[in-house]
């Protein structure tokens, strides 16, 4: 059977991490093994730093336009 | 003027009731013949209504199948990793996917309450005691996340037999009443199973979920400060701090495993062991919106902000009332699905909104050189210790 138009793409994460040596945050997608607080050695894109805390994990969200927002009821 | 022969006899038949052709005469007898269908089996129109809804509830049941499917494939496979290899997974599953508990009997209530609670914490307990003999190379907060994966496969497994369970009932008696009641039920079942589908993944690989959010704010309310952190009931931790005066207890369900712990068995600690210094118990909880609001809107509230089967919620009421202490509550809006499916932005940024609150709670309600206990409620998959 196909699957049904309803059945929604399964939901990918971004985790985001703040760089333990210039407080940048830059994301990318979630890896497993990945959790909020964490803390993980991956190189930091703008000081080259080498340990970075995971500050939060979500999925982003579309920004919701002004005309639409006022649409609803 | 002289026809040929026959065409007479052709022109007669086509003059019947007065019209020039056939068809009309054969279509009407049709249509006087479905009518009398009507008259003479007056259940005719609700036979037909009664096959259209079971062939809409059968098409919506085989997509239920393949999700229920799916999330079961994906628990095995799963579960398969941390495994020893020679244990006969699929059959094991089956077995913890249909167990199940009885509830005590309620004739006499009376301490209900604790009995419930013997009774669940005795399922669980099986229940995480079964996942970790099944997958012995899980560490300990893996196998708390993997017995949350065998709950979405359970979840999803018993929404399929009960939908199934009334589909072939209303078959099987032709009771139109009991499809028409699951088949307007429909819509938001399946919205349930296509939740539990993502729920399945993000347990997969640990992915923080929308009910974490208390847990979450309860971390950011003491990231960076300085504190003594402890184990206060099962799967349950506790920080202890001073913050602008006042003695912080901020509890919440140990993580980055997938577990809630006990924080009614946490608060009744911490009050016993401070008594009268507590001055206010602030729990912060994801709660079910309403259908048009915002997802990650922070409310305020009275009373215990707590879900599940009843027991926390009651221990709470019951340890607050003793010692007078008021309760007061947060909760952050989202629907059934967020909760179990990994979390948004909207819900994630929430938390900080909610430290604010809290802050500010604590600083009205609660003079210096006392106590108060803050509880972030909710699974606390992918949220580490802050």
């Amino acid at each position: 059977m196909l699957p049904s138009s309803r059945e929604k793409q399964i939901l990918n994460p971004l985790t985001f991490l703040r760089c333990l040596g210039c407080s940048t945050i830059n994301s990318r997608p979630f890896k497993e093994g990945d959790y909020v607080f964490g803390e993980v050695e991956e190189k930091c894109p703008k000081c080259g730093g080498d340990r970075m805390k995971i500050v939060g994990i979500y999925v982003k969200e579309p920004e919701q336009r002004e005309g639409k927002k006022q649409k609803t009821l | 003027m002289s026809f040929p022969s026959g065409a007479a006899e052709t022109l007669t038949l086509m003059q019947i009731a007065g019209r020039e052709d056939l068809l009309s005469p054969i279509i009407q007898l049709l249509w006087i013949l479905f009518l009398m269908l009507f008259i003479l089996y007056p259940n005719f129109s609700q036979k037909l209504q009664l096959s259209y809804i079971l062939r809409d509830l059968e098409r919506k049941l085989y997509n239920l199948k393949r999700i229920r499917e799916e999330v079961r494939s994906r628990t095995v496979e799963t579960l398969r990793k941390y495994s020893e290899g020679n244990t006969d997974l699929e059959r094991e599953l089956d077995k913890m996917i249909l167990s199940f508990a009885i509830t005590p009997e309620s004739m006499d209530p009376y301490g209900i309450v604790y009995k419930l609670e013997h009774i669940v914490n005795i399922w669980e307990d099986t229940f995480e005691e079964n996942v970790r003999r099944l997958c012995p190379k899980a560490e300990e907060e893996k196998a708390k996340t993997l017995t949350n994966l065998v709950e979405v496969a359970r979840g999803i497994d018993y929404l399929y037999r009960v939908v199934r369970h009334y589909y072939l009932l209303g078959k099987r008696t032709a009771n139109i009443y009991i499809v028409l009641q699951i088949q307007m039920l429909m819509p938001q079942l399946m919205e349930i199973a296509e939740a539990y589908r993502q729920a399945c993944y993000a347990f997969m690989q640990g992915q923080p979920v929308g009910d974490g959010v208390g847990a979450l704010a309860a971390a950011k309310l003491v990231e960076g400060l300085e504190k003594k952190t402890y184990e206060v009931a099962k799967d349950t931790i506790v920080h202890e701090l001073v913050m602008d005066g006042r003695n912080l207890f901020v509890l919440r369900a140990v993580g980055p495993g997938g577990a809630v712990g006990k924080p009614a068995d946490g608060i009744i600690k911490i009050i016993e062991k401070e008594g009268d210094r507590v001055k206010a118990i602030v729990m912060v909880d994801a709660a079910l919106k309403l259908e048009g609001e915002d997802t990650g809107k922070v409310v305020e509230g009275i009373g215990a902000a707590i879900g599940g089967i009843g027991v926390d919620k009651f221990k709470i009421e019951e340890i607050a009332k003793k010692y007078n202490i008021p309760l007061y509550a947060l909760i952050i809006y989202e629907s059934i699905s967020e909760a179990i499916t990994p979390m948004r932005e909207s819900i994630a940024k929430a938390a900080d909104e909610v430290v604010e609150r809290v802050k500010n709670i604590i600083k009205d309600k609660v003079e210096e050189g006392f106590s108060v206990i803050v509880a972030g409620i909710g699974n606390t998959v992918g949220i580490g210790l802050s």
